[in-house]
């Protein structure tokens, strides 16, 4: 012990108010405890705590099928619940976990992969939501949204914790690359590619963007080159939206606040790579299939291109290939947990293993169908306005199963 | 007068009713709060901690004293030495055993970390109350809180209708 008694007289309770210097400190409310703790009603939500310590601290950390059960309970904790504020710190408390699916022959599960300490087992691959009228593939996540490119070519965009569901206003011809909640006013954007369909003006392709909600077409922001995008998944980090060129040791960086694009070097050659995001870092997984290894790297300093070599890993492929089945080489990855450890996921025949930084395998999941994505999902309960204008919105319906 | 070890900086804590607790820098850093006011240079003399009497800002300081990432002579992290995985194992093992309290303090605690921003003692001691709510029925909710059911029936219904996934 490090701590040491002398006697002191006692101080009242002083709350919300900011810090400031003097003499003797007394420690404030975090600044973040909102107004909106009820004080209309005399009971209390909780018996022993304060109802902001309750809402703020405790039922903002609630997994959001839980919260929602919950406004149930009385009309207190529903209002409490409902609050715009509310939602929004309930977002910021999710975990962003990685997002599995199983594929069955006429529906899609949505997996929010929790590896966390204290998840329960039967948890770890409890699906969201189940969609029906596959085959879906998501192609971008963004604050606990997903918008899937559907069998038609058309695009959807999905809540699976509100259970929403609409088309998204992507006219013929064009592709999401990406999607952004764009700063300062929050306002959720589509990046677009669209492919040339002739010489004339109004017919050349490049790069557009869909505010969602305006009721306005795509706007061309130029940039015709973003045409190898289409082809790969953008990752969202520090409000950049990001592509690895494959072979190339270049990152293609669109940033959402200027809707301009750059570029950012990587010590990474390879076809097979990955971005993912650890401890506020850019990572990139490079997966060599001949040698069996697969490198991690770092951006120790992202704005001055500064990586490390963090991890090399020798996956034991023959030895599990024995005992798991075919190693599906499409289903490589490296992904990083919410709790700031890195896991590695494998896909074999029907087996999804977890393998460690060493190459030792940690966990198996048998389940057919069973297969992941490049995206992490942040489920969140905000509501946002352009969702029920949408095309063909609905809530808890069809394609919901 | 606690023994100090070489070259670490110590902070005074003070609790309402009367107690002082000398602590390492580092370890009341842990405390967002506190971290905040060392880094704006407000924390020269004693910090008063308003709120929290010594019998829980002793168990807090104690979660702090475990949690502190420490580090050697020369900086390093003695995580380097000792396989990370040992050591989350027994930190888990720990807390385990730090959370078997009564409710009565482990509201005292959650209060604590909440104003003191301590985020994993936060996870930590509200997880109890997150996995009652989320394990038990409505009524069970109602039950465990004293809470009254203000609903009328049919509104009930109408809210389980509107979130009828949940509820499955």
């Amino acid at each position: 012990m490090h701590f040491r008694f002398v006697s002191r007289s006692s101080t009242s309770l002083r709350r919300r108010h900011p810090l400031h210097c003097s003499g003797e400190e007394s420690l404030a409310q975090p600044a973040t405890m909102a107004e909106a703790a009820s004080a209309e009603e005399a009971a209390p939500l909780h018996p022993g705590l304060p109802d902001e310590i309750f809402i703020w601290e405790v039922l903002v950390r609630l997994p959001p099928k839980a919260l929602l059960r919950c406004r149930a309970v009385c009309r207190v904790w529903r209002r409490a619940t409902s609050a715009r504020d509310f939602l929004l710190a309930h977002h910021a408390c999710q975990p962003a976990l990685p997002l599995l699916y199983v594929y069955n022959i006429e529906s899609l599960d949505i997996i929010p992969f929790d590896r966390r300490a204290g998840a329960a087992a039967d948890d770890q691959l409890r699906p969201v939501a189940r969609l029906g009228q596959g085959p879906f593939r998501a192609i971008a996540s963004c604050d606990g949204l997903l918008v899937f490119a559907m069998s038609d070519c058309r695009f959807s965009l999905c809540n699976p914790a509100t259970r929403q569901y609409a088309r998204l206003p992507v006219p013929p011809g064009f592709v999401p690359l990406g999607m952004y909640s764009r700063s300062p006013t929050g306002e959720y954007r589509l990046l677009l590619h669209r492919f040339p369909t002739g010489p004339a003006p109004d017919a050349q392709g490049g790069s557009y963007v869909l505010v969602l909600g305006s009721g306005q077409p795509p706007r061309s922001i130029g940039c015709p080159d973003a045409r190898e995008l289409a082809f790969s998944l953008s990752f969202l980090f520090r409000g950049g939206l990001h592509w690895h060129k494959e072979q190339n040791e270049r990152i293609v960086v669109f940033d959402t606040t200027t809707e301009l694009f750059r570029h950012m070097r990587v010590p990474v050659v390879s076809r097979c790579t990955n971005l993912f995001e650890m401890d506020g870092m850019l990572g990139v997984s490079s997966f060599n299939y001949a040698a069996a290894t697969i490198d991690i790297w770092m951006a120790q300093d992202y704005t001055s291109e500064v990586w490390c070599n963090k991890y090399h890993i020798e996956l034991p492929i023959a030895k599990l290939t024995t005992r798991f089945g075919r190693f599906n080489t499409h289903g490589f990855g490296v992904v990083a947990s919410s709790d700031g450890h890195l896991l590695m996921l494998l896909k074999f025949s029907d087996w999804l293993l977890q393998v460690d930084m060493d190459g030792k395998l940690v966990a198996s999941f048998h389940c057919k169908g069973l297969a992941y994505t490049r995206f992490w999902l942040k489920q969140t309960l905000v509501s946002h306005t352009f969702f029920p204008a949408l095309e063909r919105y609905v809530v808890n319906a069809k394609p919901f199963i | 007068m606690a023994t100090r070890e070489a070259g670490k900086k110590m902070i005074m804590l003070k609790s309402p009713d009367g107690m002082e607790f000398e602590v390492e820098e580092a370890v009341a850093m842990e405390s967002q709060t506190i971290r905040k006011m060392i880094e704006d240079d407000c924390a020269d003399t004693a910090i008063l901690i308003p709120n929290i009497n010594s019998k829980i800002l002793s168990r807090v300081i104690e979660y702090c004293n475990k949690h502190v990432p420490t580090t050697g002579a020369t900086g390093a992290a003695a995580s380097d030495t000792v396989a990370p995985a040992a050591l989350a194992e027994d930190l888990k093992i720990w807390d385990a055993e730090f959370i078997k309290v009564n409710r009565a303090t482990r509201f005292n605690l959650i209060q604590a970390a909440s104003y003191l921003n301590i985020k994993g003692l936060l996870d930590l001691t509200s997880q109890t109350t997150i996995d009652t709510i989320s394990d038990n029925s409505l009524e069970e909710i109602r039950s465990f809180l004293s809470t009254k059911n203000d609903y009328l029936p049919e509104e009930e219904q109408t809210i389980r209708r509107e979130n009828q996934w949940a509820f499955q």
